[in-house]
């Protein structure tokens, strides 16, 4: 001990200024100086390669082809069904969004939790790859049409969400049939009084279309399965079992051909389904066995406890099940829900494969036609259907970790 | 209780509304077949109805589906905007006016070669006028039955010029692009023989063709009227339709015509003779533009085949009416609507530099011949 | 009280509320009305197959297949049943190769993705974020579209270093031959790899009980290397190196692979490396940071921490999802139908076309990949089983 006193002394000032950090980050052995070297040399030439193609791109094609990217041979002249019906879509999203943010801060009051509403502005700022990919589309656009269905869906979205968020509990109560009766206005916005069925359709909107579809028929089957599958009867735990083994096996394009080709065969003679209708039994029935797999995820990740707390409170089965199960089971699967809404999204490119006229194909069509073809246009349309596909799995995903992050999944 | 019920009401309520939207444009095959006749006259035959009823469905739905193709040009295209042309396509439109009145009346369902049968067997088409050739398995194993055929082609090779391969046995160890599912491939096979080479095959015509345009292969074997239409697009940044050459032979014989279901004998003959009148209109000189000069002619041929009153010896008067169950005129409305055989031809395959070879009418020396309308 | 009880545990409940007679009873049930609509879809199947004049049996296996397969020697006069053959090989051929490059490809992205140099982890994360977003339909057209299509077409194919032949159509590269000797070789390296197992044993035996170090990787691989080098040069060359040359059009010597396999695997491989990528990552962040922390406690170097505290553990948890992604691969292999590559699914679908019979082509397609995948099902629980740490 040299002194009596201990001294203080002030903590030491990190000072950081961008040569500190570009030392610990960059620089910090030479072999890593070395990989930032080499690595940082690749990034800025494939970042200036990236700008240069961008900004001297001839995007005639994506220009001309606009509506065939978005909404396939629908007839020019019936243009308005589609808008009205993403207005609706996205009335719909709001609405449910609304509604969450209604529970949650019920739920916190109840628990006397503290709670911050999100603003509609600052939903839309977290989503910007996704408005930024809108607004690079409305720049492509020829009339002010598209512009004004977009800002109008977008004011509905969030006038959705504002009444949702202040709706008196009965409406939450219900609020799953009225999202229904929204999704359901959507479609018939698009088929009725002389409107065009779903063979007609094409473009990105068909490829959301089956996506959309695809899950809300798989779900039911889904959850049955799932349900199956835990069963303690041991012939519907097999027949579950087997169900969601074969599917989960084959590739989803067995299943499209299977659609295709031999859907024919097994129903009457008589019933002749279209194409779309086809597909979409396929699709169906492949997303009900990965459905399964996540609810089944869900249901073991409530404990067992809870099942023989409520077997001690005399609960039958189905009111357990209802009550207690369900619920706590499906809130745990959210994120993979959406990571399974997004694997579907991603899948609809195969049915480009069985003669459906989606965005995939429409890329194709657009460079064979006279004015484009052999002109290697391919390195334009390709990358906008990536696009596309791009910041609609982006951004979904980017809301499910954060969903998860919310909900506290994983972390009781 | 009763709200769970009330909201199970609505949901089904939703369901079913969206399902019957949704029925409209799916293709049911309808109530059993009525089998009218428009004739009013004494003199005709009562119309024959021959088990089947894609007449009655037709009908009630107020549009033809039929199957086509959506990528070749000449025969089967849509531009930009999503809009059907072709000689095939035209051949559609005349269906539907001899059947419904109105050449729009025609929904169009592009179909993959592989799925064109299937399409037809199972009902979602109507009828199918997609560059399809007549072939005994498809008579009696697809179910489809073949009609008068439109187009004799043939399958052929194209090469670059700059190849110099002059015939197939050029061709030792050279990728050829071929279309999946199709005659064409097995043809290819054949033609070959003992002959190495590398058979590329697509799904679609639009890869096949972007492949071929890179080199990836030096032939394409398609029909001769479609490697004349793709050689005729070919862009000049490539070469333009000279850097392509045809080679001369044929590998195959290819009559393309279109093609229905089996087991519906009157819709069959419908389908028949829309083509049949096309032919008879260019045998008689009727053409769109002209139809309408006929009223006071006296050759009886032109009289019936566009039912126009005939005047016998005795002064009776009559309509022709066939039997086949379509309105009187139709023929006229027919050739008016879409025009003569030769108009068709002129209007969608000769831009593409084919000339009528096997396809001019009989009496100058091709094989074009209208059965007699009477 | 006691009457009730007793009442309640000597009388049955009714057959209608009895567990025992409802859960036989919702079986029997369950399996009737299963039962009941695949018998009717049978019907309907057969019925309608019947009508069209469609086989229901499996007779046209023996059908010629009459087309070539691009790659293959099997004429067209081939059996249906030899070219599907031929296709499960190509299939195959495509995750032979395709698997090690994405494996090694996702675990070299997944480290890069934690490392400490910025630069390097956010191009990591940007390949991750990039790749998995994409469809991989979409990653194969563009593999093909935008760079296959883009080498040089066939009938001027380059030919860098006289070694390769590169061109749109197929990719040449050095061979190996087969020449004289070549049997006793193979007899040598057999021999070799039997005696490198047991080096490996001794190796492994002598550490547990002397605690020595047991190096048994540089015994084994050495002893395999040497028993190499040495049978190589005293046999006097058995494996000799093919150039591929251009006859003509015809390439001798050489492996030869189609362009279109090599989108259709390029492609494929990115895409499932960057989910492999994103286990790699989410498994080495799952280990306590304790462990890490312990390592440099104990001055290992970051190459060591790795290797021996890291790595292992992390191993653990990656593998069954990993083994997942495989099965993804290699059912995404069926996308081959995009490019034309001659792949199992591919040829099934060209005999579709040329009028074989659907739904039996299709359900042996499904058939053979379900076999693929049941085993490697199989695989993944026996691990789980394995691995796991042992909870209520």
């Amino acid at each position: 001990m040299t002194a009596t006193t201990a001294q203080r002394r002030s903590a030491p000032v990190v000072v950081s200024s961008p040569i500190t950090w570009a030392r610990t980050h960059l620089f910090r052995t030479w072999w890593d100086s070395l990989l930032t070297i080499v690595f940082g040399a690749l990034a800025a030439w494939a970042m200036v390669a990236l700008v240069r193609f961008v900004a001297t791109a001839d995007l005639t094609i994506l220009r001309v082809n606009l509506a065939n990217f978005m909404v396939g041979r629908l007839p020019r002249d019936q243009m308005w069904r589609p808008a009205l019906s993403m207005v609706l879509v996205m009335a719909a999203i709001g609405f449910i969004g609304g509604v969450a943010s209604a529970s949650a801060r019920a739920a916190a009051t109840e628990a006397g939790l503290p709670f911050r509403v999100t603003r509609p502005v600052e939903i839309l700022r977290r989503q910007w790859p996704l408005l930024a990919t809108i607004a690079a589309v409305l720049a492509l656009t020829r009339s002010i049409g598209p512009t004004v269905a977009v800002v109008s869906g977008l004011a509905a979205a969030s006038v959705a969400y504002l009444l949702a968020r202040r709706s008196p509990p009965v409406v939450r109560k219900w609020a799953w049939l009225i999202a229904l009766t929204m999704f359901v206005a959507a479609y018939l916005a698009l088929t009725v009084a002389g409107g065009v069925g779903w063979n007609g359709w094409g473009g990105i909107h068909l490829n959301l279309f089956i996506t959309a579809a695809g899950i809300l028929l798989a779900f039911p089957i889904g959850l049955l399965l799932a349900l199956g599958r835990r069963s303690s009867l041991p012939a519907v735990r097999w027949l579950s079992v087997t169900y969601i083994e074969l599917i989960r096996g084959v590739p989803l394009i067995t299943l499209l051909l299977l659609g295709i080709f031999a859907i024919g065969y097994f129903l009457p003679a008589g019933l002749a389904p279209g194409a779309v209708a086809r597909v979409l039994t396929a699709i169906t029935l492949f997303e009900a066995a990965y459905i399964a797999e996540v609810v089944r995820g869900g249901l073991q990740a409530v404990p067992a406890g809870q099942r023989e707390a409520s077997q001690a409170l005399g609960m039958t089965p189905w009111k357990t099940m209802r009550r207690i199960i369900l619920p706590q089971a499906l809130r745990a699967t959210i994120p993979a829900m959406v990571g399974q809404f997004i694997s579907l999204y991603k899948d609809t490119t195969l049915v480009s494969l069985v003669g459906l006229f989606d965005v995939l194909t429409v890329s194709g069509a657009a460079n064979s036609q006279p004015d484009f073809l052999a002109q290697g246009f391919e390195v334009v349309t390709l990358p906008f259907v990536a696009l596309l596909f791009w910041v609609g799995s982006y951004s979904m995903s980017r809301e499910a970790r954060r969903l998860e992050r919310r909900l506290g999944v994983g972390e009781r | 209780m009763t709200r769970r019920l009330i909201a199970l009401v609505a949901v089904l309520a939703m369901v079913a509304a969206a399902c019957t939207t949704a029925a409209e444009d799916a293709t049911t095959t309808a109530a059993p077949d009525d089998g009218t006749s428009e004739t009013t006259t004494a003199d005709t035959a009562p119309p024959t109805t021959g088990g089947g009823d894609t007449m009655a469905a037709v009908q009630e739905r107020g549009s033809v589906l039929c199957g086509v193709n959506q990528a070749v040009p000449g025969f089967g295209f849509t531009d930009a905007e999503g809009l059907f042309s072709g000689f095939d396509i035209d051949y559609c439109r005349a269906l539907a006016v001899a059947v419904l009145g109105d050449a729009e009346a025609v929904d169009y369902v592009p179909l993959d070669a592989a799925q064109r049968f299937t399409a037809l067997q199972s009902g979602e088409i109507d009828v199918l006028i997609r560059n399809t050739t007549w072939t005994a398995s498809r008579d009696g194993g697809e179910g489809a039955t073949f009609l008068t055929t439109t187009f004799y082609d043939g399958q052929g090779m194209m090469v670059r010029e700059d190849s110099g391969f002059t015939s197939v046995d050029d061709m030792a160890d050279v990728a050829v692009c071929v279309l999946s599912g199709t005659t064409t491939e097995l043809n290819l096979a054949t033609r070959f023989g003992s002959i190495p080479y590398t058979p590329q095959t697509f799904e679609d015509n639009e890869t096949l063709q972007a492949a071929f345009i890179a080199g990836q292969c030096d032939g394409w074997t398609s029909d001769k009227s479609q490697l004349a239409g793709v050689r005729s697009n070919f862009p000049d940044a490539e070469g333009g339709p000279e850097s392509l050459v045809i080679l001369d032979e044929t590998f195959s014989k290819e009559p393309l015509g279109p093609a229905v279901r089996d087991g519906d004998s009157q819709w069959a003959q419908v389908v028949d003779w829309v083509v049949i009148v096309t032919i008879l209109a260019e045998e008689l000189g009727i053409e769109s533009g002209n139809v309408d000069t006929f009223a006071d002619t006296e050759n009886e041929d032109i009289r019936r085949l566009l039912g126009l009153e005939i005047t016998d010896s005795d002064g009776n008067t009559s309509v022709f009416d066939a039997g086949l169950g379509l309105d009187t005129g139709w023929s006229a409305d027919v050739i008016a609507a879409v025009g003569n055989y030769g108009e068709i031809y002129e209007r969608n395959v000769a831009p593409l530099g084919v000339p009528r070879g096997p396809n001019a009418l009989w009496t100058e020396g091709g094989l074009i011949y209208g059965p007699p309308y009477r | 009280m006691a009457t009730v009880a007793a009442a309640a545990s000597s009388a049955r409940p009714p057959w209608w509320r009895d567990l025992r007679v409802i859960r036989v009873v919702a079986q029997v049930v369950a399996a009737v009305v299963v039962g009941a609509a695949l018998y009717v879809l049978w019907f309907n199947l057969t019925n309608n197959l019947r009508a069209q004049g469609i086989r229901t049996d499996f007779e046209f296996l023996d059908q010629p297949i009459g087309v070539n397969i691009a790659g293959s020697d099997i004429g067209s006069g081939a059996s249906v049943r030899r070219a599907l053959l031929v296709g499960l090989k190509n299939t195959a051929a495509l995750g032979a190769v395709g698997l090690p490059i994405l494996t090694v490809v996702g675990v070299l992205i997944g480290i890069a993705r934690l490392s400490s140099n910025w630069i390097v982890s956010k191009l990591a994360a940007a390949y991750v974020e990039l790749f998995r977003n994409l469809p991989p339909l979409l990653i194969i057209v563009f593999a093909f579209r935008a760079v296959v299509l883009r080498l040089p077409p066939a009938r001027e194919a380059a030919t860098p270093f006289d070694a390769f032949i590169v061109s749109n159509l197929s990719i040449s590269v050095p061979g190996f031959r087969a020449q004289d000797g070549f049997e006793t070789f193979w007899l040598l390296m057999a021999v070799a790899l039997a005696v490198a197992v047991a080096v490996w044993v001794w190796r492994t035996r002598v550490f547990v009980s002397t605690g020595a170090p047991h190096r048994r990787v540089l015994w084994s691989v050495g002893l395999i290397l040497v028993v190499a080098v040495v049978g190589y040069l005293a046999i006097g060359r058995p494996i000799g190196v093919t150039l591929p040359t251009l006859e003509g059009r015809a390439i001798r010597g050489g492996f030869t692979g189609f362009s279109s396999f090599f989108a259709v695997m390029g492609g494929l491989a990115l895409y499932t490396a960057s989910h492999v990528a994103e286990i790699v990552r989410g498994s080495i962040q799952a280990i306590p940071r304790g462990q890490g922390e312990a390592a440099n406690a104990l001055a290992l170097s970051g190459f060591q921490r790795m290797r021996h505290v890291i790595l292992p553990q992390a191993t653990r948890i990656a593998i069954p999802p990993t083994i997942n992604q495989y099965l993804n691969y290699v059912k995404n292999t069926s996308l081959a139908i995009a490019v034309g590559f001659a792949d199992f699914v591919v040829i099934a679908f060209q005999a579709i076309g040329n009028g074989q019979p659907a739904p039996q082509l299709i359900l042996l397609v499904m058939a053979g990949y379900l076999f693929f995948s049941l085993i490697i099902s199989l695989v993944v629980n026996v691990l789980n089983r394995r691995l796991q740490l042992v909870t209520r």
